[in-house]
């Protein structure tokens, strides 16, 4: 009995310890689950209450509360020139691929397929058609009208692949500095190249910044210098030329120019001689226009004073060379007429009495004796001898037994009409204008080349490139083309480069033409002054107004005593 | 009232749970909405890429010269024609001028607009009244 009694009160107590693990558990579970909702509603509070902007930013990147959506990524940044006109930009395209295990009919396709696209000959069609691959492409980048009727023909074995194509809106125009690129996009010329890796999306290299790559060119002056360049080949039948239009305070290219071009959206059959840039790559002995430099380093290092002269009656016999005038004077000619009447003969002297250890240090100085330094990659190295004789120093005292690039000049020149600071030629937009250089020649040695250059377009050579209004200055060039063994006096390069307004140089212009012919209209001259010139002073007049100078009133007094130096002989 | 409790508990949670529903389709359809968006924004983009291309290529410089010779008139303008600043143009007319330009005039009708304005105030100079050099 006591048995049974004990034992239902140890089950009665058993129950309720049952019970009172039941409850506890279900206390437990009733917390737990509180706690649970507790950080639910928190949560949710929480959001409710939150500033909705900070919670957005961590999926979508945001600016001020709006949502930004990020560019369209293309393959290739787009190139634009200076004012932000597009150059080079890329575009979405289709390309056609066919499985050709689905083709039933490849003969009846290939016939519909080359009506649609005629530039892919009959049997390449049947022949890919046929193959048996599961994938062949059969035209790369089709048109959009084109993409239209090969969709019509409504074909399941024929495939569109999204690709992208390199656009050069502008064609002709700046090819040889742009460059162009194969058909999977690489660069392969031009700032395409040199700038390929940075160009390709999703490359952590130099930052080019919202991903264009601006250069310093502005495609009207661009388009201006062509012209007129072009123009002048023609007129003077002329194998090829170059131009260069550069700002002389920062260094940038403001249009650069190779003719013949090509156009970089086809590149398919172009000649070697298309695809040459003679602005950077070609070197050529300029002639006269290197007068510029004899004489910047002579007045530079006090040899001379434009006070001096010197005898130009006959032609120097040096060795077994005769150095000779163009536009003979044959008389005593003063330092400013040996520059106007650009006098080999004086030049020769004067370039003995600097010696050939300064000539070549100066010449070295103004980065003529090196490549040029650009951000392209067709650059020409310059040619001059390696044993630099007493005649050496004479004849590239004139600019024959040296070749340099256009570019090299032009920077050359601009470095001794800016106050003498050298600055590097740049193809890239500048955006404060002006960059240091290093101080080549004395910034009063600049004002005097300055006055020199002025009087050769007003009393002297360059009287064609007169731009009136615009205070051109400048220094024609002809020399005559090396062949084997000496000179080919039949086949000249004839070039001029410019400066203006000379009162404060902003713009250097440079044309070259390659073997001109003489015309009715130049009276059969086929020099620098003649045929590059007129070109120089049309670029001038037309990029004048594009560039922001405004013509004005010569003040007559900055030349005044230097015209005294220069007797024209017509008219005594 | 335990039990009025324990209705009232349930349906607390019931409305809270639609209304969590509610939302979540709501934010599902906005975000929908936003995608739809992108994907338009991204398309226009690509749209405009390809307008641009075409303005480049439609007023490239020799484009606009061709124009211009078979259409206009126009010829290059001479060292003389141009000057530095419209002041200096002979009998020039005066008139209101432009706040931010003062080398730009207001048109005719404005200035007529401001002149009945100010009535009264101060007599106006006329526009006839020119300025020889």
């Amino acid at each position: 009995m006591t048995d049974i009694t004990s034992f239902q009160f140890q089950s009665v107590d058993k129950n309720v310890s049952k019970m009172d693990v039941a409850r506890l558990r279900l206390i437990w579970a009733i917390a737990l689950f509180s706690l649970g909702f507790m950080v639910l509603i928190g949560r949710t509070l929480e959001l409710g209450l939150a500033d909705p902007v900070g919670a957005v930013r961590k999926t979508v990147a945001t600016k001020s509360g709006r949502t930004v959506i990020a560019p369209v990524q293309m393959a290739r940044a787009d190139i634009v020139d200076r004012n932000g006109e597009i150059l080079a930009t890329n575009l979405e395209t289709s390309s056609l691929a066919v499985d050709a295990t689905m083709i039933k009919d490849p003969k009846g396709l290939a016939r519909k397929l080359a009506e649609i696209i005629p530039d892919v000959p009959l049997a390449t069609f049947e022949k890919r058609l046929s193959s048996g691959k599961k994938f062949v492409w059969l035209k790369r980048k089709l048109s959009p009208a084109q993409k239209w009727k090969v969709n019509a023909l409504g074909e399941v074995g024929l495939k569109f692949e999204r690709e992208e194509e390199r656009i050069y809106p502008h064609g002709r125009l700046a090819a040889h500095v742009l460059g162009y690129v194969d058909v999977d996009g690489n660069g392969l010329a031009g700032l395409e190249h040199y700038f390929d890796d940075e160009m390709k999306a999703g490359s952590s290299q130099v930052d080019i910044g919202d991903r264009t790559l601006r250069t310093s060119l502005d495609i009207r002056v661009q388009f201006a210098l062509a012209d007129e360049l072009s123009a002048a080949m023609r007129a003077h039948s002329a194998v090829g030329g170059a131009g260069l239009v550069m700002d002389v305070k920062s260094g940038e290219v403001i249009a650069m120019v190779s003719l013949p071009d090509y156009d970089p959206n086809d590149i398919r059959g172009i000649s070697k001689e298309a695809l040459f840039n003679r602005a950077t790559k070609g070197v050529y002995e300029l002639g006269s226009t290197f007068k510029t430099f004899t004489f910047a380093a002579a007045l530079d290092e006090g040899v001379v004073t434009l006070n001096d002269g010197y005898d130009a009656t006959k032609p120097l016999r040096i060795s077994r060379f005769l150095i000779q005038d163009d536009h003979p004077k044959a008389r005593y000619l003063s330092v400013p007429e040996i520059f106007t009447y650009s006098s080999n003969i004086g030049t020769a002297q004067m370039a003995l009495d600097l010696g050939t250890e300064r000539q070549q240090e100066f010449l070295n100085n103004i980065g003529l004796l090196q490549p040029a330094p650009i951000e392209i990659t067709e650059v020409g190295a310059p040619m001059y001898p390696t044993n630099w004789r007493k005649v050496s120093t004479m004849t590239i005292s004139y600019g024959h037994g040296i070749a340099v690039s256009p570019l090299q000049l032009a920077t050359g020149i601009s470095a001794m009409v800016n106050g003498g600071r050298l600055i590097p030629a740049t193809l890239i937009h500048q955006t404060d204008g002006v960059r240091e250089g290093k101080q080549v020649i004395k910034p009063s040695t600049s004002r005097q080349i300055r006055q020199l250059l002025r009087m050769v377009v007003k009393k002297g050579t360059g009287s064609k490139a007169s731009a009136i209004g615009y205070r051109v200055g400048g220094k024609t060039g002809t020399a005559e083309k090396a062949a084997a063994g000496g000179y080919n006096e039949k086949l000249l390069i004839s070039s001029f480069v410019g400066a203006f307004p000379m009162d404060d140089p902003q713009y250097v212009v440079f044309a070259l033409l390659d073997e001109p012919k003489g015309i009715k209209e130049t009276h059969g001259f086929r020099g620098g002054g003649w045929t590059a010139a007129p070109v120089v002073k049309n670029v001038i007049l037309r990029a004048s107004p594009i560039l922001g100078i405004a013509p004005k009133e010569e003040d007559e007094g900055l030349y005044r005593q230097i015209a005294m130096k220069i007797h024209d002989d017509k008219k005594r | 009232m335990r039990k009025g409790l324990v209705i009232l508990a349930s349906f607390i949670a019931v409305a809270a749970g639609v209304a969590v529903l509610l939302l979540k389709l709501a934010v599902h359809e906005k975000e929908q909405e936003l995608k739809a968006l992108h994907v338009q924004i991204k398309r226009d983009q690509e749209a405009i890429r390809v307008l641009e291309a075409e303005w480049a290529y439609k007023t490239s410089p020799s484009k606009l010269q061709d124009k211009s010779l078979r259409f206009l008139a126009l010829m290059p303008p001479k060292p003389d024609q141009i000057i530095l600043t419209p002041a200096v143009v002979p009998l020039r007319p005066t008139g209101e001028e432009v706040d931010s330009n003062v080398d730009v005039l207001l048109p005719e009708r404005i200035r007529k607009k401001i002149e009945e304005a100010t009535k009264g105030k101060s007599r106006h100079k006329s526009s006839r009244e020119g300025k020889a050099l």
